[in-house]
């Protein structure tokens, strides 16, 4: 069984694979626009809402760093998990079993999600500060934070996606998975994003956006060896 | 080249075949005949892999299954949003093939359509292009799941010379209620249950 990225192959034969599958993706959203349209609209909403929900009040970093955590992770819920599901839905998963192996399937995809997380996060950030009269106590956190919130939920909600695209109840199982997953993540961000909004442990939230970094690099890393586990079964 | 042993399939308490056992070399062309919802469609996928049989096994010969064995089937669905050259683009980068997709577009009869999309082109137009993505590598072992559903007389045509061509070089498996392409088989096997 060929598990992934470390077996023998030439690097640029891999890399074709995983060009090939990210192509595609990004072809596909560019003319159909659903992941940006359905994250994105989610996005707007909340923030509007958001917005006029504390219209004369003050944020504190604390709620600042829940309302913004929360948004991205619904946002990035809607969209990311798709990139699979949506394979079985359309009916074109078989033709991708025939042609791919998994771990190409796996990083291609993992990499459009990350491409498309981090522009909703751009979008939402911008929209955030403009909207909601969030302060940024510490810029150097913040960018570390909204980058480990973006590898973090990258790789997590693509695995758990990944993980469950194939299953009858995708709906439940989903949400099975996920909750374990995306827990201690919250944690995470809210710690690290509380400080970039102003509070001042810049310790603990340097350490919290150290850890969403970390969180997302070893989800990315151990995503296809799970998912060459269940692609063909 | 295609070794097939005591092959079953079970979904719940039925069994849709068991103790299937056959073996195919050069030039062998298995025809699986049955009426509708007998699996068919189920035994071709698991011969091709897509499907884990519940009991025995396949054996293909081939070096790599993402060359040597294709399977083109009615139920499986093209991208939407490609377009057919897209089609034939990715599945070479994805195999490591040359794409050959001027060939095969003429092959198929489909160059004027090479730059339209998938969700434009009429049911015919995608059977060609799915037997055009399933004989792209030269695989040694084709599987074809009703190929000629939903084309027409130049379709069906198409599909007899290209099954011809296959037996000549590999190994061919195909399920069909079509009186033409159960001609070209040297074997066959009918499920009944």
């Amino acid at each position: 069984m060929d598990f992934g990225f470390w077996s023998a192959q030439p690097l640029n034969s891999w890399l074709s694979e995983v060009g090939a599958v990210f192509r595609k993706e990004i072809l596909s959203e560019l003319r159909s626009k659903s992941g940006l349209i359905t994250s994105g609209l989610f996005g707007i909403v909340s923030v509007v809402a958001i917005a006029f929900a504390t219209w004369s009040v003050k944020i504190t970093p604390t709620v600042g760093a829940g309302l913004f955590w929360i948004t991205l992770l619904f946002s990035s819920m809607i969209s990311l998990p798709r990139a699979f599901t949506i394979e079985e839905e359309l009916g074109t998963g078989d033709l991708l079993r025939l042609m791919a192996r998994p771990h190409a399937v796996f990083w291609g995809k993992v990499l459009f999600n990350l491409i498309l997380i981090a522009v909703t996060a751009v979008v939402l950030g911008t929209l955030f500060f403009l909207f909601a009269q969030i302060h940024v106590g510490s810029i150097p956190v913040l960018v570390l934070s909204l980058l480990g919130a973006c590898l973090s939920l990258g790789g997590g909600v693509t695995l758990s996606g990944a993980l469950v695209a194939q299953a009858a109840n995708r709906g439940a199982l989903s949400a099975a998975i996920a909750l374990p997953l995306l827990l201690p993540l919250t944690a995470l961000g809210v710690a690290a994003l509380k400080v970039a909004f102003g509070d001042p442990a810049v310790t603990a939230g340097t350490q919290a956006a150290v850890g969403l970094v970390c969180y997302g690099v070893v989800s990315v890393a151990i995503g296809p060896y799970l998912f060459a586990l269940v692609w063909k079964s | 080249m295609l070794e097939v042993s005591g092959l079953g399939k079970r979904y719940g308490d039925r069994w849709l075949f068991r103790n299937l056992s056959f073996r195919l070399a050069k030039g062998d062309a298995l025809i699986v005949l049955g009426r509708n919802g007998v699996g068919k469609s189920t035994l071709l996928k698991t011969v091709a892999g897509l499907l884990h049989p519940t009991e025995g096994k396949v054996v293909a010969d081939v070096p790599d299954t993402r060359t040597g064995l294709s399977l083109s089937a009615l139920e499986m669905s093209l991208y939407p949003s490609l377009t057919l050259r897209e089609h034939l683009r990715l599945a070479s980068e994805l195999r490591g093939c040359p794409s050959r997709d001027d060939e095969l577009l003429e092959r198929i009869g489909l160059t004027h359509a090479a730059n339209l999309a998938a969700s434009k082109i009429s049911t015919g137009m995608k059977a060609r292009l799915k037997l055009a993505l399933a004989i792209q590598p030269d695989p040694l072992v084709l599987i074809l799941d009703e190929p000629g559903a939903g084309m027409d007389e130049a379709g069906k045509d198409l599909v007899q010379s290209i099954c011809a061509e296959q037996k000549e070089r590999g190994v061919l498996v195909l399920a069909t209620n079509d009186q033409r392409e159960k001609l070209l088989g040297t074997l066959e096997l009918e499920l009944v249950n």
